[in-house]
């Protein structure tokens, strides 16, 4: 049965060898140098090339094993995939808010997806950690900070 | 000779010190978290270091490290977790120590064998890096390419479960660090059309999210999980039976001396790293002992063994890279992220050209093994309560705000915080299906300077690739390659 043979080697083998046809499809739209020679793109088709074998071994392997293996489940999937938006969106918001409301929102949040629940701790969180990194990176080092494109509230505080 | 001056130069500044001194402590605590390595600390403190001084950033991260590496021990003896996967060969024997209210002495043991191990280690990279850096200077670029060829192989193929995931982990960073201009015809590659792709990925953004946000990830799954401790080792009764004698540590000596030119000899070669020293050292250890069957169960010889092997990696790993720009280890290939930022050009012509800052940094090196050893000594029962005192459900979260400020101002740019984002939530997924991130970040570090050697060769070339067949040393490294993965194969199928 087809079904039984669908494991995760199977499953993995077949996006690395997808990923590297996909790869090796891009590396011919590199343009060869101007006598012809295949300069730069000579790494990227053996990257991808190396990529869609060991993908095609790694399916082939999959095959192989017959019987389906044991699907790895994991109740944490939807924490995990939580904190990936979270990341995302926080650094959507500092590029439109700036740095220290996109922190203020995604302090507390992230102590809430590690189960702190505490009102205080994560107001004090909200307040604390864009002062305290601030003050370290853009005053203590430097470094410029990320301006928010609509808002951003050092314009209000003049840049303290 | 150039040691000693470079023992002056770090023992008359007193900033310097006071640096490895803070390294010492901040690699101690963070090996001694469990799920917190000393790279992650690394890539996330490696912006920090950008406004330091090249030879204090460079000794700060480099102790860190070796410090990192020994304070996984705390946790693998106190708490029944590794810290580092290296130490959890040291869990086998710490652990049963432990629960029969030794674990001070575990401690003690395994400071003073990581001590013995890693000036082993140092002093051997001392006297032998110049000669290797020598040996280096004379390889053209043919024999340079198939040093590369032969580091992705072993890298790819000798750690992790699966050979394939492994080779292509390795592939994956190649990819990787194809993104961008070509460096010699300014060619676009893999950018489709976006701007910021252009410039390619950044090294550090890749390794915050790789080892730092991914481990955030990590933590998700284990968080609520309390860390427990089986003995109180802070009490007046604990201290008493907790004293370390001369006649308990002599016959751990041989396995320490045996086990330090094993983590030595194994440091060398790029990508195995100290978790397979200290296995090695343990089973060997094992095999030789007068007392096997206390093996296991709580020999003190048996924390001795892999503690010295795991840090004599530490100085022999780092040959590699200053000698012909190949990481060992992930804590190497993250300096190479400091040599690049500070303009310092790795490889042979480093000892050309900043010799001093070189013998500086082993100097350095050498002064950090003796404040973690102290520290270690008389300390680690301190550090094993202070991480009790932590709660990792606020740590990670903090960890998680500083991944983001850390990558960002690695360049000032964020898209660097979304390519961040992206290692993190790649390196977690790699973790869970046992693909290889120290073998996908290493092989971006090299995949530079391995097309760079390749492309030359051919120019040298009238054969085309037979160059690589003609010249005896080339082929010779293509073949270690070649066999590395034959005998890895091997290995597996038996």
């Amino acid at each position: 049965m087809i079904s039984a043979r669908v494991n995760s080697a199977t499953v993995v083998g077949g996006a690395l060898a997808l990923f590297g046809a996909t790869a090796i499809a891009a590396s011919f739209g590199i343009n060869p140098d101007p006598d012809g020679g295949w300069g730069a793109r000579t790494f990227p088709l053996v990257g991808s090339g190396a990529l869609l074998l060991l993908g095609l071994l790694e399916a082939r392997k999959g095959l192989g094993a017959g019987a389906a293996t044991t699907r790895q489940t994991t109740n944490s999937l939807p924490s995990v995939l939580a904190l990936l938006l979270l990341s995302l969106a926080y650094v959507w918001v500092i590029s439109k808010l700036g740095y220290l409301i996109g922190t203020g929102l995604a302090a507390p949040l992230a102590l809430w997806l590690f189960s702190i629940r505490n009102p205080f701790g994560m107001v004090a969180a909200a307040i604390v950690c864009p002062a305290v990194y601030h003050a370290v990176f853009f005053i203590g080092l430097g470094v410029f900070p990320p301006l928010g494109e609509w808002f951003d509230l050092l314009d209000v505080i003049q840049g303290y | 000779m150039e040691i000693f001056a470079g023992l002056a130069a770090v023992l008359t500044d007193p900033i310097l010190i006071f640096y490895v001194l803070l390294a010492a402590v901040v690699g101690m605590v963070v090996g001694a978290i469990p799920g917190l390595t000393a790279s992650a600390a690394i890539a996330m403190l490696l912006p920090i270091t950008f406004y330091m001084e090249p030879l204090a950033a460079l000794a700060f991260l480099y102790v860190i490290g070796k410090s990192g590496r020994y304070g996984g021990s705390i946790a693998a003896i106190l708490f029944n977790t590794p810290g580092t996967a290296a130490s959890a060969a040291t869990q086998l024997d710490g652990y049963p120590l432990s629960r029969r209210g030794l674990s001070s002495k575990a401690m003690k043991v395994a400071t003073i064998s990581s001590v013995i191990g890693d000036f082993t280690g140092e002093v051997l990279l001392i006297v032998g890096v110049g000669l290797i850096a020598a040996i280096a200077l004379k390889l053209g670029p043919p024999e340079l390419f198939a040093v590369y060829f032969a580091a992705f192989v072993v890298i790819g193929s000798v750690i992790g479960k699966s050979i394939l995931k492994g080779l292509a982990s390795a592939a994956l960073g190649v990819l990787i660090q194809m993104i961008g201009l070509d460096p010699i015809s300014s060619e676009e590659r893999f950018t489709f059309g976006n701007f910021d792709l252009t410039n390619g990925i950044s090294l550090v953004p890749l390794m915050i999210g790789i080892f730092v946000l991914g481990e955030v990830f990590a933590q998700l799954e284990v968080r609520g999980k309390k860390t427990e401790i089986v003995d109180e080792p802070g009490t007046a009764d604990s201290r008493a039976r907790n004293r370390l004698t001369w006649a308990e540590y002599k016959p751990c000596l041989p396995h320490v001396v045996r086990s330090s030119f094993i983590g030595a000899f194994i440091g060398m070669l790029p990508g195995l790293g100290s978790a397979i020293a200290a296995f090695v050292a343990y089973g060997e250890g094992k095999r030789r002992a007068k007392n096997p069957e206390e093996w296991g169960k709580g020999a003190l010889e048996g924390v001795a063994a892999p503690e010295a092997a795991n840090n004599a990696v530490s100085g022999p790993s780092m040959a590699p890279l200053l000698t012909l720009g190949i990481p060992g280890s992930t804590i190497g290939a993250i300096l190479v992220g400091v040599f690049l930022i500070h303009g310092i050009q790795i490889g042979p012509t480093l000892f050309l050209t900043s010799k001093e800052l070189v013998y500086s940094l082993f100097a350095a090196g050498l002064l950090g093994i003796v404040f973690y050893g102290l520290i270690g000594y008389y300390g680690a029962s301190f550090v094993g309560r202070f991480i009790l005192k932590i709660p990792t459900d606020v740590l990670y979260p903090v960890i998680f705000l500083t991944a983001f400020v850390a990558a960002y101002s690695s360049r000032g740019n964020l898209f660097d915080v979304y390519v961040m984002v992206a290692a993190g939530f790649g390196g977690w997924v790699m973790r869970k299906l046992d693909f290889n991130p120290a073998a996908f970040v290493i092989s971006f570090v090299l995949a530079g300077g391995a097309e760079e050697a390749f492309r030359q060769s051919l120019l040298l070339s009238d054969d085309g690739a037979l160059i690589f067949i003609t010249r005896p040393v080339a082929l010779g490294f293509i073949l270690l390659g070649i066999g590395a993965v034959f005998f890895r194969a091997r290995s597996l199928n038996r």
